[in-house]
């Protein structure tokens, strides 16, 4: 075999984190020119790891990297710039106050004496954008255009800098099906022009759509090459995790009863003056799953800000079981039996150098079960946090680990363990399965059915739109901060209709959506 | 991943930074000293050695040395666990000496009484001086570490305004208050000169409570967790703001009862005309301890240590005492440095990871055969 038929080689890689986890252990990893080659696993199998050595971002602790059969050590994604290789990530490093060619020249700006050549900027802009046929507005600041052109200036970017070799990490996650559809006759194209890709994703479909072979990763070692055309969804997905995932949920039919959580003309306007939510109202009731659809940035997020009391709205109610939650203080909001799994565990989710047993334990440990006297008592809380370290499958040495050290499926499975067993009457499931692994976003998907079943009502907000398909007993479409459409039989439903929804194609008249209230 | 690994790579990084420290120290004492070695001596053995046998009254005088950076330590171990890093300590024991010399001097009693309020007293105005500063970050958010660092100068200038034109007594010829009751005076642990009260008891017992305090209470647990992520704390339902005030009420009460233990126990009167120095101390244990509360007496060992060693230096050796400020500063560096012996740390942490998978891999391998 002539070395020739590969652009990249990595050889025995080996990366061990500074807190101990061996992301890689001697994973080889090879690229033939002009292919589209997917790079497959669960979260935590250390896909992004290898990438990122790959784009110089982190060194290997052992192992080779062989670049157009040169040996490179690829010390800063500069060197690996010089290379040809471009990255885009899977959030957007764009500058958003900037314009499309601003962005497309940062760092490498066209100088006109001592200022930028902003016309030079925007005709190397359009040009390339002919050339590979990325069609994107040069003069608009990033703030406004939408996430698929971000996508496409964040390939144009990575190709006016000469990259050859380009890695897209996860990109369909955050575009609609039609968006998704226009990428990949973009990158089909790129490939005629004899560029090679590599894609991450876990999306099966899409693999099988668009990729010439793949590799597939599981805990920090690779699984195999596979030609895409010989290799079934099923057999991916063997690999991936091991045996076979049941790949959609199974579940009763819902029998709401009573409304629980109502939203009534709730109002918003961010600081950058946008609408972000508009006379917005609905309501979820007992035993149901309420999902919400639709592109990020369309108000979710602000909505569940306003729920739990990390926002304020400018008008409207919010009430549980009719008492008000807006304003109360986040303790009260428990009290009344709200849970929340934050859209970023990171963020609110955890305290990630405390212990698994500290993190449990953070919305209970002053109930009177806990404390004995002035002291916790400690038997009680371990009993307690071995509890849901079982019941809820947390991998972990002991509930006294950092929980920052554990992979993110297993970090959520903390979240989660915490927010479920509260006996909540309503929960809040933001992105409760973003950037986790199939094991741990089935297990997780499980419970969501299993509580509701027993009598909570739970709001679901994902950009996963098969997550929200599958698991919502009715559905919303949120575009602009209102609700474009309300779908009380989610079982008819298919990618398509909602993409026309999602993308503002399509709305439904006010009296369809008012019956989202249950009046 | 192994922690008693890791601890021992903790324990290996302060010892190596001890020793690097020393080190920097020995060639300035190399450069200054005509007997470099006769200096060293005095510095490094000569705290619990004197003429060939290990001197107990010097060792007292290490003890009663710690008994004031103990308290100021666990109070910023406190303030500094919530994330607030207020320096207000060091004012809170000049305060808190003050206050408690004039309780001790004019609210007399006449029984043992005497010192358990006055010591009780000093550390609640102390604490209710760190309000100050701990609300006005609350309620504003303006930065405790400004405010705080400003209230020492202010306490000073009070103090030494009231030590000069109310309370001092006229007929002495410097500067100082009346003699306090001697039912105020905290009573001596050992007889001798060293000075080693009961303070230094009650340090050990308040390193006891609030390591408990903060591993074992709510109020500790709310406390760490806000300092980890505040956001997370808030979002599950704890009342950060107030738990943010009470971790800097309860470091200006600590810091308070060090300066009042410390001048009921030193002294006869109070003459502090400068900041005593024990709250920027204090500082520094709680750096060294990692602000673990347990750890605190520890790091206040090794400071006082270092600062008898070198004050014997300076009085019986050419090499100045400034010397322990370097020594002192150079420790500080390499402690705060994280990336020190980073890949050092490294290579441990990989060797545990191999280590960890073959064991894993040998126990599947012997699943397999089974």
């Amino acid at each position: 075999m002539s070395n020739n038929e590969y652009v990249v080689q990595m050889k025995g890689i080996t990366k061990v984190y500074p807190n101990g986890v061996a992301a890689n252990q001697g994973v080889d990893f090879n690229v033939k020119k002009g292919e589209i080659h997917a790079l497959m696993g669960e979260n935590g199998a250390g896909k992004s790891t290898l990438m990122k050595m790959l784009f110089g971002l982190e060194q290997p602790t052992e192992g080779e990297i062989i670049i157009n059969g040169e040996k490179v050590s690829l010390s800063s994604p500069m060197v690996a710039i010089s290379k040809g290789i471009g990255m885009v990530h899977q959030h957007f490093m764009l500058v958003p106050s900037l314009t499309v060619a601003e962005n497309m020249v940062l760092g490498m700006e066209p100088k006109k004496g001592m200022f930028i050549d902003y016309k030079k900027a925007v005709e190397i802009t359009e040009e390339y954008a002919k050339k590979y046929n990325l069609h994107v507005d040069a003069n608009a600041k990033i703030i406004d255009i939408p996430v698929g052109m971000k996508q496409k200036v964040e390939i144009l970017k990575a190709l006016v800098r000469g990259a050859k070799i380009l890695i897209l990490d996860e990109p369909t996650a955050v575009l609609t099906t039609q968006e998704t559809a226009e990428l990949f006759k973009e990158l089909i194209n790129l490939k005629e022009q004899g560029y090679t890709i590599i894609f991450i994703s876990h999306k099966l479909k899409e693999i099988k759509q668009i990729t010439d072979r793949l590799t597939i990763m599981r805990g920090g070692k690779s699984m195999g090459v596979y030609e895409t055309a010989d290799i079934s969804e099923q057999g991916i997905s063997r690999l991936m995790v091991g045996r076979d995932v049941i790949l959609t949920v199974e579940k009763e039919k819902a029998q709401p009863t009573d409304v629980v959580l109502k939203v009534r003309d709730l109002e918003y306007t961010d600081s950058w003056n946008r609408k972000m939510l508009d006379k917005l109202s609905f309501s979820v009731r007992k035993g149901e799953i309420l999902g919400i659809a639709g592109v990020e940035g369309n108000g979710q997020r602000e909505l569940v800000e306003m729920l739990f009391n990390l926002n304020v709205p400018d008008a409207g109610t919010v009430t549980v079981n009719g008492q008000n939650i807006l304003g109360v203080p986040q303790r009260k909001i428990r009290e009344m039996g709200v849970s929340l799994i934050p859209e970023d565990r990171m963020v609110y989710g955890i305290a990630s150098s405390g212990t698994i047993e500290e993190n449990l334990m953070s919305d209970r440990f002053d109930k009177k079960k806990y404390n004995k006297g002035m002291l916790f008592d400690m038997n009680a809380m371990h009993e307690e946090s071995d509890r849901l370290i079982d019941d809820y499958l947390v991998l972990c040495k002991s509930r006294k680990q950092e929980v920052g050290m554990l992979s993110g499926g297993n970090i959520q499975k903390v979240v989660v363990a915490r927010e479920f067993s509260s006996d909540p009457i309503l929960i809040i499931a933001d992105q409760p399965t973003r950037g986790i692994d199939v094991g741990a976003t089935e297990f997780i998907r499980k419970k969501l059915v299993e509580l509701s079943r027993e009598g909570a009502a739970v709001l679901l907000v994902s950009a996963d739109l098969n997550e929200v398909m599958e698991l919502s007993d009715s559905l919303v479409v949120f575009y602009n901060g209102k609700i474009a459409a309300y779908f009380e039989d989610t079982s008819m439903l298919n990618d398509e209709i909602m993409g026309e929804y999602m993308l503002g194609l399509k709305k439904q008249t006010e009296e369809e959506v008012r019956r989202v209230c249950h009046e | 991943m192994n922690n008693r690994r890791m601890l021992m790579f903790e324990i290996i990084r302060g010892a190596a930074a001890i020793l690097v420290a020393l080190i920097v120290a020995m060639i300035f004492i190399f450069i200054c000293s005509d007997q470099p070695f006769e200096a060293l001596r005095y510095m490094l053995v000569s705290p619990l050695v004197s003429n060939g046998s290990i001197s107990m009254n010097s060792i007292y005088t290490i003890f009663a040395a710690m008994t004031p950076i103990i308290f100021t330590g666990l109070g910023v171990c406190v303030m500094f666990s919530s994330n607030q890093f207020n320096l207000g300590g060091e004012g809170c024991v000049m305060l808190g000496g003050f206050i408690a010399a004039l309780v001790g001097i004019y609210c007399s009693t006449g029984t043992y009484l005497d010192m358990v309020i006055a010591v009780l007293i000093a550390s609640i105005v102390c604490a209710v001086v760190l309000y100050i500063p701990a609300v006005l970050k609350v309620k504003l958010g303006a930065s405790e570490m400004v405010s705080s660092l400003m209230i020492n100068y202010i306490i000073m200038y009070v103090v030494l305004h009231f030590l000069n034109n109310v309370f001092a007594d006229g007929s002495k010829g410097s500067v100082q208050t009346f003699p306090f009751a001697e039912t105020a005076r905290i009573p001596q642990l050992v007889a001798g000169g060293s000075k080693l009260t009961w303070g230094f008891i009650l340090a050990l017992i308040f390193t006891v409570l609030v390591a408990l305090f903060m591993y074992r209470t709510r109020w500790g647990y709310s406390i760490r967790m806000i300092g980890i992520n505040q956001n997370f704390a808030k979002y599950s339902g704890m009342k950060v703001g107030a738990v943010i005030i009470l971790s800097q009420i309860i470091g200006g009460f600590l810091s308070g009862m060090g300066g009042a233990l410390e001048v009921l126990g030193r002294y006869e009167v109070f003459l502090w005309r400068d900041l005593p120095g024990y709250g920027w101390t204090g500082v520094t244990v709680a750096i060294l301890a990692k602000n673990n509360p347990i750890f605190i007496p520890i790091a206040a060992f090794f400071i006082s240590y270092l600062n008898r060693g070198c004050t014997l230096m300076a009085t019986y050796s050419d090499v100045p005492a400034e010397m322990v400020d370097i020594i002192q500063a150079v420790i500080f560096l390499f402690f705060a440095a994280e990336k020190f012996l980073a890949k050092y740390r490294q290579k441990l942490v990989v060797a545990g990871a191999k280590e960890e998978l073959s064991q894993k891999n040998a126990a599947a391998a012997e699943g397999g055969q089974k």
